[in-house]
């Protein structure tokens, strides 16, 4: 009788399928990839030293058949293609994160930046580095779960500081997210001013930035982003439903609370790996998603894998200047993610205040 | 005769100071190009800058200090004064409440204006590079009237470097990347620290277009494969086992040979100070550039 229309990862009713925005979605798909590819070669190849195409192909062939590197082939192996991939990976799960929580609390404006996410993760990642030699649980735990931890404590505080009844208002969910992310930027600066014998590399890590992005980044990231897509991709049309209100998702058969709850520990899950390696970043995870949903509209099945690959785009062309505008003195990244999505943002805020949509 | 020239301007300023010991009051010029008129010599003195503090006592008026910031650490017995906060942040109540009458200011640290509307007499101005560093030497010694230990303290400095110019003549090299933090920051050759490692013989594989403390890509640092790697960081818990870590960092020269040198903190504080321990800054370099020579 009461047949849930909604199943997890289900194919069913795709009303969106048919609208125009879609139809020329379909070709925003294999573009969008092609681009993010064509950046990630052009950011391989400049830099510091820049190194020619054939190359570049010539030290990938050295590398995959173990053989020694030597002079500019080190940089291009071991420094700037982790470094980009790594870029690209914190991008797309930052990209992905804000997808997701924007979904979540149907609210525009949600990103792991403005949340405070960003920054209770960052205090995990900090506090390990600080006290993780005497704790052992803390060592054991590692830097990007304990971050997680963190993050996931923060997003579910500020989530229920802004409830207000059944309704979850965009001020009250920024102006909580922005309160509890400075507390948490306190502690963590705290942390670093009474652990002064590491502050520097510490402060150095949660600046942000790829200088030191190596291999070991990128696998973390992989095993943290990948299964994390797959989930939320999973979870596309629930992430749509949602889009009715609590209510009307629940009317269709959706478990509303445990879907949310667990898209809200997969976005953090992605942040909080993001945070550990690269630090904080701001703007991409709200941008980003944004972005896509104007080039193709709302629906999740596109929207979630889009906003990994612009994300990554995005991402690697920010290191890509942050490293070649005034090179080699390297510009922080944050500054470059910044600088575009801070206009950005107002102009949202300004659309929103005019048009209310949303 | 280069020795002998130098003597001799050891000499005059020596007799010089004595002769111009006039009376006060004196005025200076600080770096915020404000006059600053003493009336007699300064018997409660202030000093907010580490450097400032080192420079006080090496003109023999470490007794006049009353107070210094909480960076000051040298020498040894200003552990015993009251500290007073950050340079830029003051616990301005307790400074005055020492009744000094002169207190010397970073230029940077606005705290003229609140010092001035008390009616303290304030300086304002740190030496930032190594001429400055002279000058400001024989400024403090005519207000403290102590230009007599200013002239030998130039002098000593400048003997100093003049020394250790000698012995690394006509050697070219180490090339040295100096760290400030992780990163990477480093001091390019024209800042105070740059200055300090050419007079070391050392040579920097910044130059000078990237400016006096740039953030490098480290891949800049793996093509200009310096020989050297000095970590001012290493205080602050950087150590050389981090920099082979770190990724295509274990192929540079100075990381193969063994040549990553964690400064302790003590060097560290005379290499960023533009102080009386300059000249002894450029002999703990020479040593580790050129430990044949030394």
């Amino acid at each position: 009788m009461c047949h849930p229309v909604w199943a997890p990862g289900g194919t069913s009713a795709r009303p969106e399928a048919r609208n125009s925005v879609n139809r020329s979605g379909r070709w925003l798909v294999p573009f969008s990839l092609l681009a993010t590819l064509a950046v990630i070669v052009l950011a391989v190849g400049n830099g510091s030293v820049y190194v020619p195409p054939a190359d570049i192909l010539a030290t990938f062939g050295k590398a995959v058949r173990g053989e020694a590197l030597v002079g500019s082939e080190v940089i291009v192996w071991q420094m700037r293609l982790p470094r980009v991939l790594t870029a690209a990976l914190v991008g797309g799960a930052l990209g992905l994160a804000g997808a997701i929580y924007q979904g979540v609390f149907r609210n525009p404006l949600a990103d792991p930046y403005l949340l405070g996410t960003a920054s209770g993760a960052g205090f995990g990642a900090t506090l390990v580095a600080a006290v993780g030699a005497s704790v052992p649980l803390l060592a054991k735990l590692g830097a990007p779960l304990t971050a997680f931890l963190f993050g996931l404590a923060t997003v579910l505080l500020v989530a229920a500081l802004a409830r207000d009844g059944a309704s979850l208002p965009t001020v009250r969910l920024i102006l909580a997210g922005v309160v509890v992310g400075s507390i948490f930027t306190a502690a963590t600066s705290f942390l670093m001013v009474v652990s002064r014998e590491q502050a520097a590399g510490m402060l150095a890590r949660l600046l942000g930035g790829f200088g030191f992005s190596g291999w070991p980044d990128v696998w973390t990231l992989l095993a943290f982003t990948l299964p994390a897509l797959l989930l939320a991709g999973a979870f596309a049309r629930a992430l749509d439903l949602l889009q009715l209100g609590e209510e009307g998702a629940a009317l269709l058969g959706l478990p509303v609370e445990a879907v949310k709850y667990l898209m809200l520990g997969v976005a953090t899950l992605t942040t909080a790996a993001a945070v550990s390696v690269a630090g904080i970043i701001g703007f991409v995870g709200l941008i980003v998603p944004h972005a896509v949903r104007l080039a193709l509209g709302p629906g999740h099945r596109r929207l979630l894998p889009l906003a990994v690959v612009w994300g990554a785009g995005f991402m690697v062309l920010a290191d890509l200047l942050a490293r070649n505008v005034a090179g080699p003195v390297e510009v922080p990244v944050g500054i470059v993610t910044a600088v575009v999505g801070g206009p950005f943002f107002l102009l949202l805020l300004k659309g929103r205040g005019q048009g209310g949509a949303a | 005769m280069r020795r002998v020239l130098q003597t001799l301007a050891l000499l005059t300023a020596l007799l010089l100071g004595t002769a111009l010991a006039a009376g006060f009051p004196v005025t200076v010029v600080d770096d915020l190009q404000r006059e600053v008129t003493i009336n007699a010599a300064p018997q409660r003195i202030i000093a907010m800058v580490p450097s400032h503090t080192e420079t006080v006592c090496a003109l023999s008026a470490c007794h006049l200090l009353v107070g210094v910031d909480n960076w000051s650490n040298w020498p040894e017995s200003v552990a015993e004064l009251p500290h007073l906060g950050d340079a830029f942040a003051p616990d301005l109540e307790a400074l005055v409440a020492l009744q000094p009458d002169l207190v010397l200011v970073d230029e940077y640290s606005g705290l003229h204006e609140p010092l001035e509307a008390l009616g303290v007499t304030v300086y304002a101005g740190t030496p930032q590079t190594f001429d400055e560093t002279l000058e400001f030497f024989a400024q403090l010694g005519v207000m403290l009237d102590r230009r007599t230990e200013a002239a030998l303290l130039t002098g000593r400095v400048q003997g100093e470097i003049e020394g250790v110019a000698a012995v690394v003549a006509g050697v070219t090299g180490p090339t040295v990347f100096l760290e400030l933090d992780p990163t990477p920051y480093s001091a390019g050759p024209n800042s105070f620290m740059g200055t300090l490692l050419t007079m070391a013989g050392g040579v920097n594989v910044l130059d000078d277009t990237l400016g006096d403390f740039p953030q490098v890509d480290p891949e800049y640092v793996v093509a200009a494969d310096p020989q050297v790697i000095l970590l001012t960081d290493a205080p602050f818990g950087v150590t050389a086992a981090d920099v082979a870590a770190r990724p295509g960092w274990g192929g540079i020269s100075a990381v193969q040979a063994g040549n990553v040198v964690e400064l302790d903190a003590v060097t560290v504080d005379m290499l960023s100070r533009a102080g009386p321990r300059l000249g002894q800054a450029v002999l703990a370099l020479a040593r580790i550039l050129h430990p044949a020579l030394f």
